[in-house]
């Protein structure tokens, strides 16, 4: 963890040298304008951040899988259903602060986002690229845990043996985008995920790939979709043998803009929200009838 | 509590529902406008830096269906939330409209005033807001 932390502060330093830079050609060099219409995608965040001193609250929802049909009207009656509240202020030109709380493990997460450079219009930075970090504290009762502390069986949890730290979980992404054309804005990124417990047969860490972008149709509509991989790397396994290795997310879907919300309405695999379960947990296959419904809602204040 | 109890509202409800739904159709067209804005000198005065940029009304477009359509509509003030609002909105491309400088639009477009909000903090660059004015002038 403490390498981790000498790690991002010698970025932080490394691209605040940069940033210096940055600031004598952006007299010329103006900001493309609204590489995304949200600093959201579906769940994945983009290097989109709103002016200083916005105050964005967002309602992300996900409803139940959609593989019985019409039983539960594709879902929307399902007992599976996951949301997320979340806030975000922008405290400091491109950088973003926020907090969130989840049905789903009844997470409560805290988390940042920092663009360190926006691609400009005459190309004196051709990308966009963001930080963006996440750590969130599972709320449950010890019990819902079963196996995930053991030391030497594969027991259930002891009441007492699960401590503060073994509810955090991290995220932090490296993300980078470019707005191609007035309708075609994509971006990829890299992620690493630690969990702090796991169960016996899971890993702590994993190492996720994102690929995602939107596709504008009119002013105000376009087609969105992501899609991440959680790595297959034997390196930074535990494990023998991949069991249970979780899911690629994929989602595609219609985003509506207006000058303060973000509309999104998606089908999506992914059952959890914040990005960290999503990587860490899926175990819905989009081949095999994973798809789900799901929704997301930002809106904006200025003061 | 039986069903019987509530009967006698029946006529009364119905006679006060239809009554409220021909005022929902009625009442917008007793809007009157917003009486004269008070522009201060220095935005009457104002020139517009991108006058005539045709490059900037596509942006300008832009800017207007995401900001301003959904009160304004495409031309005519008829936009979704129009019906809500307490004054009604004028055309622009009402002679009225167009016959004001660009740095009168400025200001009624980005400072506003009661139900016209403060779009500043929106449209932040002075370029894109130019490009709106730009955009509004081609509705004539």
């Amino acid at each position: 963890m403490k390498k981790y932390i000498w790690f991002l502060i010698i970025l932080w330093v490394a691209f605040n040298g940069v940033s210096a830079q940055e600031a004598e050609v952006k007299e010329k060099d103006k900001p493309v304008r609204t590489p995304f219409e949200s600093g959201y995608l579906i769940d994945n965040q983009t290097t989109l951040i709103p002016i200083k001193g916005t105050l964005e609250y967002v309602i992300q929802h996900k409803f139940g899988k959609m593989d019985k049909g019409i039983s539960d009207f594709y879902g929307i009656y399902s007992p599976g259903a996951n949301v997320r509240l979340g806030i975000n202020y922008v405290p400091v030109k491109n950088f973003q602060i926020g907090i969130g709380q989840t049905k789903k493990n009844m997470y409560t997460d805290l988390n940042a986002k920092w663009t360190i450079f926006e691609q400009t219009r005459e190309n004196t930075i051709p990308v966009a690229v963001a930080l963006y970090g996440m750590v969130a504290v599972d709320g449950r009762n010890v019990s819902a845990f079963e196996t995930g502390k053991v030391v030497n069986t594969k027991g259930p949890t002891l009441p007492k043996s699960v401590k503060f730290d073994d509810r955090l979980s991290y995220f932090s992404q490296l993300i980078v985008g470019r707005k191609f054309t007035e309708w075609l804005s994509l971006q990829a990124g890299a992620s690493f995920t630690h969990y702090n417990m796991v169960g016996w047969d899971y890993d702590h860490d994993k190492i996720g790939a994102h690929f995602n972008g939107r596709i504008k149709f009119s002013p105000q509509s376009s087609f969105i979709f992501n899609y991440d991989v959680p790595l297959k790397i034997k390196k930074i396994s535990e494990q023998w043998e991949w069991t249970d290795h979780p899911k690629p997310n994929l989602a595609f879907g219609v985003e509506i803009s207006t000058s303060t919300h973000a509309f999104q309405i998606y089908m999506g695999t992914a059952e959890g929200i914040i990005p960290q379960d999503m990587v860490m947990w899926n175990q819905n296959d989009w081949k095999n009838k994973g798809l789900a419904i799901g929704f997301t809602i930002t809106r904006l204040w200025n003061f | 509590m039986k069903k019987g109890n509530f009967r006698f509202l029946t006529y009364p409800l119905a006679v006060l529902f239809t009554g409220l739904l021909l005022v929902a159709f009625v009442a917008p067209q007793d809007k009157k406008f917003g009486g004269p804005w008070e522009i201060p000198a220095n935005y009457k005065t104002m020139k517009n830096p991108n006058a005539g940029d045709a490059d900037l009304v596509k942006v300008g477009k832009m800017l207007y269906t995401k900001h301003c359509k959904s009160c304004h509509g495409n031309v005519a003030g008829d936009g979704p939330k129009a019906a809500s609002m307490k004054v009604a909105i004028r055309s622009f491309a009402d002679a009225e409209f167009q016959k004001q400088s660009d740095g009168v639009i400025y200001y009624q477009s980005f400072i506003g005033r009661d139900e016209m909000p403060n779009f500043e903090k929106k449209i932040i660059e002075e370029e894109d807001r130019w490009a709106i004015v730009n955009y509004l002038r081609t509705l004539k």
